[in-house]
């Protein structure tokens, strides 16, 4: 039996019990803990480093400031360029708005700071111009991931509403834009990791209001090496924390979703 | 105009009247370019014609083998495609009155009954009653939970479309049509992949349909000759001809028509028994099938 289960962690799609989960996630925590501990780098700062950087942060530095800052950057832009690139994408069905569409998918080649210049014209410095670069940074992703689930509809279920009689929004509607939220959701999830490492750049080019990217900009230029791990595992745990909240809004919200998956 | 008060619930034996004609396809031609530039003529001049028989149900099916373009006659019948040449006209009502099909006068139930997965199986009656058959929310739903009864789905009415088996989809999917008040109703190879004891449920679900709706017509595309012959009361044989050497002329057309209720097998119990019924499927399986 216990060999059983034990093959099965190298099995394709293997199944294992959630003990066996928690065993694992507990091995690889140690295993990752016992490599930062006894790592040959001398420039790693060691966990307890880190950890008395973050406390000072937060004691003497104002990270929760720092955070609250990045957040509302983070939630904003987010919302915006869910909007945006839900009727960039939406807009791609319409053969008028196609090209439009793929040329917003093809900015996404394009290095962030090709875009600088028309930014610093168009808005003013501080959070409308940091929410404005985000928001286009990443819709530019976004509408990549939503036109391609969008694509993916197959035809059987457009014909499906021709048949019954549906007219055209109809057929957006039922086709189109209703069952593929579950799907949007998840592009939104998967592109808020892109967010954050757009945050950070962003925060670095506008300084004044501070933030998590501007902290950490600060803190790498003056060697500050323990601050800088320990601002970086703060952002992995917010997108954690970010992830969870996707997957359990997905399950509340679209419930079939994940029927449909299992099947 | 007729309801379906007069409708009578078959088997039925009797006389036939056969009025007005329901649906007709006129020399109806479909090639597609192919990627080497050649023209494929799939259906050249197909002329087909489903008449209207009083107190009869309506079950004709399209039968043919592979790649006799039956779901492209198909395709054209629910005006999801236009011919090249030719036209399908469908009856609009009135008497001897005829039209050119369009989308959404014919109902089809596609071969791996899409549904729409984020409704519940109840909603995807409701919802298009709503939108197509013009109901009020209030009848619409009366009307859907006295189907889903009829139809063994009660249970199932406040599942996912997802937790269905096959043989419900296939029932959600037929009701949808029927609920939208689709006159025409096109199954698409029905009982492709399923086991002699689920073709056999099928077949009896069918002609349940049929005889409960007989204002409705039931065009059944499939290569299953024996399910074709049980089902219905016309079978159209679809293929290409043979020239005198035996090679075959492009483009599939009605070859042959069986009138079963001529033939006095239409509607039959226990059919599978009668000499005739074995008589033509041995005929169509071992002479027309292989003609074509």
């Amino acid at each position: 039996m216990q060999e059983n289960k034990l093959s099965s962690l190298l099995k394709l799609r293997g199944e294992i019990t959630k003990p066996i989960r928690l065993a694992l996630l507990s091995g690889w925590m140690l295993l990752f803990l016992i490599f930062w501990i006894f790592s040959p780098m001398k420039a790693l700062p060691t966990p307890t480093e880190v950890l008395l950087a973050l406390r000072r942060m937060f004691a003497e530095q104002h990270l929760l400031y720092h955070l609250v800052v990045t957040l509302k950057l983070n939630i904003v832009g987010l919302v915006y360029a869910t909007v945006v690139s839900l009727l960039i994408s939406y807009l791609g069905t319409l053969p008028l708005f196609y090209h439009l569409n793929r040329a917003v998918q093809l900015l996404r080649y394009i290095p962030f700071v090709g875009f600088n210049l028309i930014f610093l014209t168009l808005f003013t410095i501080g959070f409308p111009l940091k929410v404005a670069w985000l928001t286009t940074g990443m819709s530019f992703f976004l509408v990549t991931g939503m036109t391609a689930v969008i694509e993916s509809i197959p035809r059987m279920k457009y014909e499906l509403a021709q048949v019954l009689g549906y007219n055209g929004w109809q057929t957006f509607y039922t086709v189109v834009a209703r069952p593929t939220l579950p799907h949007m959701m998840d592009i939104v999830a998967q592109n808020a990791a892109i967010g954050w490492v757009m945050i950070t750049s962003i925060e670095t080019y506008a300084r004044t209001e501070g933030g998590i990217g501007a902290q950490i900009y600060q803190y790498s230029s003056t060697n500050n090496l323990a601050e800088v791990y320990g601002l970086l595992m703060l952002i992995g745990l917010i997108a954690a924390v970010e992830d969870a909240i996707f997957v359990f809004l997905r399950r509340m919200l679209f419930p079939y979703s994940t029927l449909a998956e299992r099947a | 105009m007729a309801s379906y008060e007069d409708c009578v619930a078959g088997p039925l034996e009797g006389h036939v009247e056969r009025r007005e004609a329901l649906l007709k396809l006129e020399r109806v031609t479909q090639s597609f370019r192919m990627n080497n530039g050649v023209e494929l003529v799939v259906l050249k001049e197909l002329d087909l014609e489903i008449i209207d028989i009083k107190f009869k149900p309506q079950i004709v099916s399209l039968l043919g083998p592979s790649g006799s373009g039956k779901t492209t006659a198909l395709r054209i019948i629910a005006g999801l495609d236009k011919p090249k040449f030719g036209q399908v006209l469908i009856g609009d009502g009135e008497q001897g009155s005829l039209r050119r099909v369009r989308a959404g006068d014919v109902g089809v139930v596609f071969q791996r009954y899409p549904l729409f997965d984020d409704l519940r199986v109840v909603d995807n009656l409701v919802e298009p009653a709503v939108r197509i058959g013009k109901m009020s929310r209030k009848e619409a739903l009366d009307q859907a939970l006295q189907y889903l009864d009829r139809f063994n789905l009660v249970r199932q009415g406040y599942s996912w479309p997802v937790q269905l088996s096959g043989g419900q989809r296939q029932r959600v999917a037929i009701l949808q049509q029927l609920i939208t008040g689709k006159k025409f109703i096109v199954l698409d190879e029905p009982f492709s992949g399923l086991d002699p004891i689920s073709v056999s449920n099928a077949i009896q679900l069918i002609s349940e349909i049929a005889h409960q709706h007989t204002l409705n017509t039931f065009i059944i595309v499939t290569h299953d000759v024996s399910a074709a012959l049980l089902i219905s009361d016309h079978v159209y044989l679809l293929g290409r001809e043979r020239d005198e050497k035996g090679n075959p002329l492009p483009g599939a057309r009605v070859v042959k028509v069986y009138d079963l209720i001529a033939e006095g097998i239409a509607y039959r119990d226990n059919m599978e028994d009668l000499p005739r019924y074995r008589e033509l499927y041995k005929q169509i399986c071992r002479k027309d099938f292989p003609l074509l």
